[in-house]
């Protein structure tokens, strides 16, 4: 079996804000092996995005805080971590892609400006030679023209152009692990389908892992090795793709799956799950899908579900499978 | 491909900047014109005496005070004057208003560019600290000191310095002494509180809109995309923030200029006794002295239209956003 | 309709139009009042007196409906704005300089009362030594002069009580105040809103001439006008607001401009409603709060510019105003220094409570700032 390069127990990530203490992220495990993609699954809100962002350590501090857990990349603990060590890794060993790339590009220096200077922090090259790694790398994207490219600003690129570009930024110092936090989701169909081109590219190209967080099953299925669904703060269900796609075992993954639109079939109501999202500062007690659950028993009210091994890899957190082992 | 359509930009800015200076002329003309007739008579006599005696002339004016000098033809005669630089008689200091100014705008200058540096890089510093730290002590203080600096009268405040640091404490001289050289240090030493008047507002002004420009940009995205990329704080707030904040705060800068900073130098002038140009101008009320009031308005005007062309067009240059293909 | 509309609708015009035939009787008697005035008989009231009346029966007209129908609006605002503890100081200081104006006359001393005997005193405990020569003895005698309680500010050179001199400056700087900012942001409105709306060639002049307006520099501006026309107070306070306009109208337009295209202008559209109704019900609301903020932000501008002029010497001769008596005090800054000290720490004051109020108004006014 494949190593695992990253290592999170028992993270939780609380927002400590006027109105109450927000439990983004509850206590949640998991690993990430070497040169797998794993998709991070689940609705807005969940703390899909909390958690990439508590792994590079850009939890904004006042309110938000890493109150627990340990995040061990390659047995280093990140959360031990002194900053000016972590902020090494950021960027050069951990690298981070994110939803909108025309606000999370620097709109008053150029694409090429701005992953040169990347190369040039943690690589220590020469500006001649991040140069040339820069249009190597926005080759690799795939975008037409590098040269001119490189020294267009980001709101003189397309869309489509303008996620490339910060997909290229990521890889410029050839990262073990690439976050990308719904890097499709701000983008029309036809693009959507050339960035996971991309990706799917990088990950028979590059020996990197991939940690893709995403709402859409559908790309999941087309990218993902492993799924990890999250739900209020905390893991659902982890399995490979195959299997938790044909086998889902949380009532939450089954109805996620279930109100997938099947083009073969005719129906005429879109299938939903009743209810709304937990509120994270004041959760429901035990298994936090139990309100909207129509297999719940009496212990999920009480109880947070522990992990349970259904097969080799897959794992549910409830307690309809409290007869297995943990 | 940048250049010419930045060319272009700057042709038609000027243009546009020669429009205005010509409505201003027209425009002091008019009050000029409008206002109780024998003074203005009076200046403009000055204009086609063209140093000759004023006396004489004055008395052939007020001679021909029944008859009516075609308007168009004063207004062109001010107009060419104007522009060839002869810009009257001073009657009160007996010289030509191009030999008064030459001899004093020296000090006016040195007086609002070292409050300009002094403000604008004390400004920019607390401004940018105080946003980074929001919150802190050091923000609140900053905060409320700036609100101060804003509300505190600044004709007051020379005089509240002179006050304790002159009179009281005999620090400093009461009055600016012109009989020192410009470019020593005794110079320096006695435009401190002239310095400190003008530029308390300037400051105050500068760091509350430095700290906002900052708040504005901290909370952008590209600064989470930066600190991912694992650039040190430093880098972050000092090129990628920074250069996004300078763009609104030069525009804001700019549009001070005119209301507070002119102002403030003519009363701050006038308080400490410096003969620049706005004394000489506030001599010039009292002694009837039109031409020089003119001419000091009609300059200050010119010197904002500069200043405002300059900033546009560097804010043009600067912006990678604006393009005008 | 249903019978409750049925019933209202007759009453509701009775009221609209009874509330009109009020209107209308009292601005027919101040025009008279105004003929006779100035035709048979001599000044029945001060001119400032009809503006006042006249400003008065306006805001009864338009201003109490309006307050009254936006009554919940007015306590959401107060609600967020009343957090902020500097904003309610400043106000609470404006109030009290407000009541200072109207009823400080009547319990202090005439500020032109001139009393020799009386002069150069300082203010309460405080005690001053004064060399004086005295012409019998031919030597300098050293007198102590000490506050009285008469005097609580002491007096000038030419024994004019302070205090006084300080409460009638108050009403010359509420006034100029209230008055050149109400004149400067009604024209910075009009000219914001007409070349906001109009757009086109029309927008284009008006910005033109703003663009204009503006390389003048304000307050050199100012002088030079004044210095024409002659000091007057009502002179100043009109050309205060004939040159202090340029700012608002510039904001005004933009805000109008953004908001012209915001969605909920095309979804009043597409639910048909008409131009003026949009103007009205629409456009003018979301902009009167930006123009509260700016007002109340204008008002200190305009007031150091009274003060600035009478400190130079171009104030209205006639009228006590702070930049007057702090231009006294700057003359006789080595004896009676406390002359300089008072009218400056008012008018600081005052600017500075403006500003609190001001900002405290644009962080409630602001639906993202989180009060």
């Amino acid at each position: 079996m494949e190593e695992a390069i990253l290592r999170i127990r028992n993270l939780r990530t609380y927002f400590f804000t006027r109105r109450g203490v927000v439990r983004a992220v509850d206590g949640i495990d998991f690993d990430l092996l070497k040169s797998e993609c794993l998709c991070l699954v689940g609705e807005s809100g969940c703390g899909k995005t909390v958690t990439a962002l508590s792994i590079l350590g850009l939890i904004d501090s006042p309110p938000g805080r890493i109150v627990g857990g340990e995040i061990y990349y390659n047995n280093l603990n990140l959360l031990e971590c002194p900053p000016d060590q972590l902020r090494r890794i950021r960027g050069k060993e951990i690298a981070m892609v994110f939803q909108d790339a025309q606000s999370a590009l620097n709109p008053v220096f150029t694409i090429g400006n701005q992953i040169v200077e990347q190369v040039k922090l943690h690589l220590g090259a020469t500006t001649r030679e991040a140069k040339e790694k820069a249009l190597s790398l926005l080759e690799e994207v795939g975008i037409p023209t590098p040269e001119k490219a490189a020294t267009y600003y980001p709101h003189q690129l397309s869309g489509g152009m303008r996620q490339r570009a910060m997909i290229a930024m990521s890889l410029s110092c050839d990262p073990q692990i690439l976050i990308a936090d719904e890097p499709t989701t701000a983008v029309d169909v036809t693009v959507k389908a050339q960035i996971l081109d991309i990706f799917n590219q990088l990950k028979n190209t590059r020996q990197m892992s991939l940690l893709f967080i995403t709402h859409e099953l559908g790309i999941v299925s087309e990218i993902g090795d492993r799924i990890l669904v999250m739900y209020g703060g905390r893991v659902a269900e982890a399995a490979t793709v195959s299997e938790l796609l044909n086998n889902p075992k949380h009532p939450y993954t089954a109805s996620l799956i279930r109100c997938l639109p099947d083009i073969t079939q005719v129906k005429d109501r879109l299938e939903t799950i009743p209810g709304t999202v937990p509120s994270l500062i004041d959760p429901p007690g035990g298994c936090l899908f139990h309100p909207r659950c129509d297999k719940a028993l009496a212990i999920c009210r009480e109880e947070t579900p522990p992990p349970f091994t259904i097969a080799e890899g897959h794992t549910v957190f409830c307690h309809l499978y409290s007869h297995l082992e943990r | 491909m940048k250049k010419t359509w930045l060319r272009d930009y700057i042709i038609k800015r000027l243009l546009y900047a020669i429009f205005i200076a010509w409505a201003v002329l027209t425009i002091t003309f008019v009050l000029l014109r409008v206002g109780p007739t024998s003074p203005a008579d009076k200046y403009l006599a000055n204009l086609t005496a063209r140093g000759q005696d004023a006396a004489q002339v004055v008395a052939a004016i007020e001679a021909r005070y029944g008859v009516d000098i075609p308007i168009y033809e004063q207004y062109i005669n001010y107009i060419v004057n104007l522009g060839r630089g002869d810009w009257g008689w001073s009657l009160s200091t007996s010289m030509p208003v191009m030999e008064l100014i030459k001899t004093h705008w020296i000090y006016s200058f040195q007086l609002i560019f070292l409050s300009s540096i002094f403000a604008a890089i004390l400004g920019i510093l607390i401004g940018i600290y105080s946003a980074v730290r929001q919150y802190s002590k050091t923000d609140y203080a900053a905060t409320f000191f700036s609100f101060i600096g804003i509300s505190i009268p600044n004709f007051w405040l020379g005089v509240m310095l002179i006050l304790l640091f002159s009179v009281k404490l005999g620090l400093f001289k009461v009055y600016y002494d012109t009989g020192i050289p410009l470019l020593s240090l005794a110079n320096l030493q006695q435009l401190i509180l002239p310095v400190i008047t003008l530029g308390t507002g300037m400051l105050a002004g500068y760091t509350r809109y430095t700290r906002s420009a900052m708040l504005d940009n901290l909370r952008k995205e590209f600064v989470r995309t930066a600190r991912a990329k694992g650039l040190p704080e430093r880098t972050v707030i000092g090129k990628h923030v920074f250069r996004n904040a300078i763009l609104p705060l030069i525009t804001i800068i700019m549009f001070d200029l005119g209301s507070i900073v002119f102002g403030g130098a003519y009363l701050t002038e006038i308080v400490f006794g410096i003969p620049g140009l706005g004394q000489i101008s506030f001599n010039a009320i009292f002694a009837d002295d039109y031409a020089v009031v003119v001419a000091v308005t009609v300059i200050s005007a010119f010197l904002i239209l500069m200043i405002n062309l300059i900033t546009d067009i560097t804010y043009t240059y600067l912006d990678p956003r604006i393009r005008y293909d | 309709m249903t019978n409750r509309l049925k019933n209202i609708k007759p009453i509701a015009q009775k009221v609209g139009s009874t509330k009109n035939r009020i209107f209308i009787t009292v601005i027919a008697l101040i025009g008279i009042t105004v003929l006779l005035d100035i035709f048979v008989v001599e000044k029945i009231f001060n001119p400032l007196t009809y503006l006042y009346i006249a400003l008065g029966t306006l805001l009864v007209r338009y201003g109490i409906p309006l307050l009254y129908t936006s009554r919940r609006l007015i306590q959401y605002y107060w609600q967020r704005a009343s957090k902020n503890r500097l904003a309610v100081s400043g106000l609470a200081f404006i109030l009290f300089l407000i009541l200072l104006a109207f009823i400080g006359p009547l319990f202090t001393a005439d500020p032109t009362a001139v009393n020799f005997e009386e002069k150069n005193l300082p203010p309460l405990g405080f005690t001053l030594e004064e060399s004086v020569y005295d012409l019998k003895t031919g030597q300098f005698i050293t007198n102590t002069i000490t506050g009285v309680g008469e005097h609580p500010l002491g007096t000038d050179d030419k024994g004019r009580d302070l205090l006084a001199m300080i409460v009638s400056g108050a009403r010359v700087s509420l006034q100029v105040g209230l008055f050149a900012t109400g004149i400067a942001i009604a024209l910075g409105t009009l000219i914001g809103v007409t070349a906001a709306y109009l757009g086109g060639k029309m927008d284009n002049i008006l910005m033109r001439f703003t663009d204009i307006m503006m390389t003048f520099p304000f307050f050199l501006l100012l002088v030079f006008i004044v210095f024409i026309f002659g000091p007057n107070l009502a002179l100043i306070v009109i050309v205060i607001g004939l040159t202090g306009w340029t700012g608002t109208a510039r904001l005004i337009r933009s805000e109008t401009l953004s908001l012209r295209t915001r969605e909920f202008i095309m979804a009043s559209k597409a639910l048909g409603a008409s131009d003026r109704r949009i103007i009205l019900s629409h456009l003018i609301p979301n902009v009167i709060s930006l123009i509260i903020v700016i007002a109340t932000l204008s008002i200190p501008g305009v007031i150091l510019a009274e003060a600035a002029l009478s400190f130079i010497g171009l104030g209205d001769p006639n009228v006590a105003s702070w930049g007057m008596i702090l231009k006294a005090g700057q003359q006789n800054l080595d004896t009676t220094w406390w002359v300089a000290v008072a009218p400056g720490v008012m008018l600081f004051l005052t600017v500075l409570g403006f500003n609190f109020l001001g900002d405290g108004l644009r962080d409630a006014f602001d639906p993202r700032s989180n009060v």
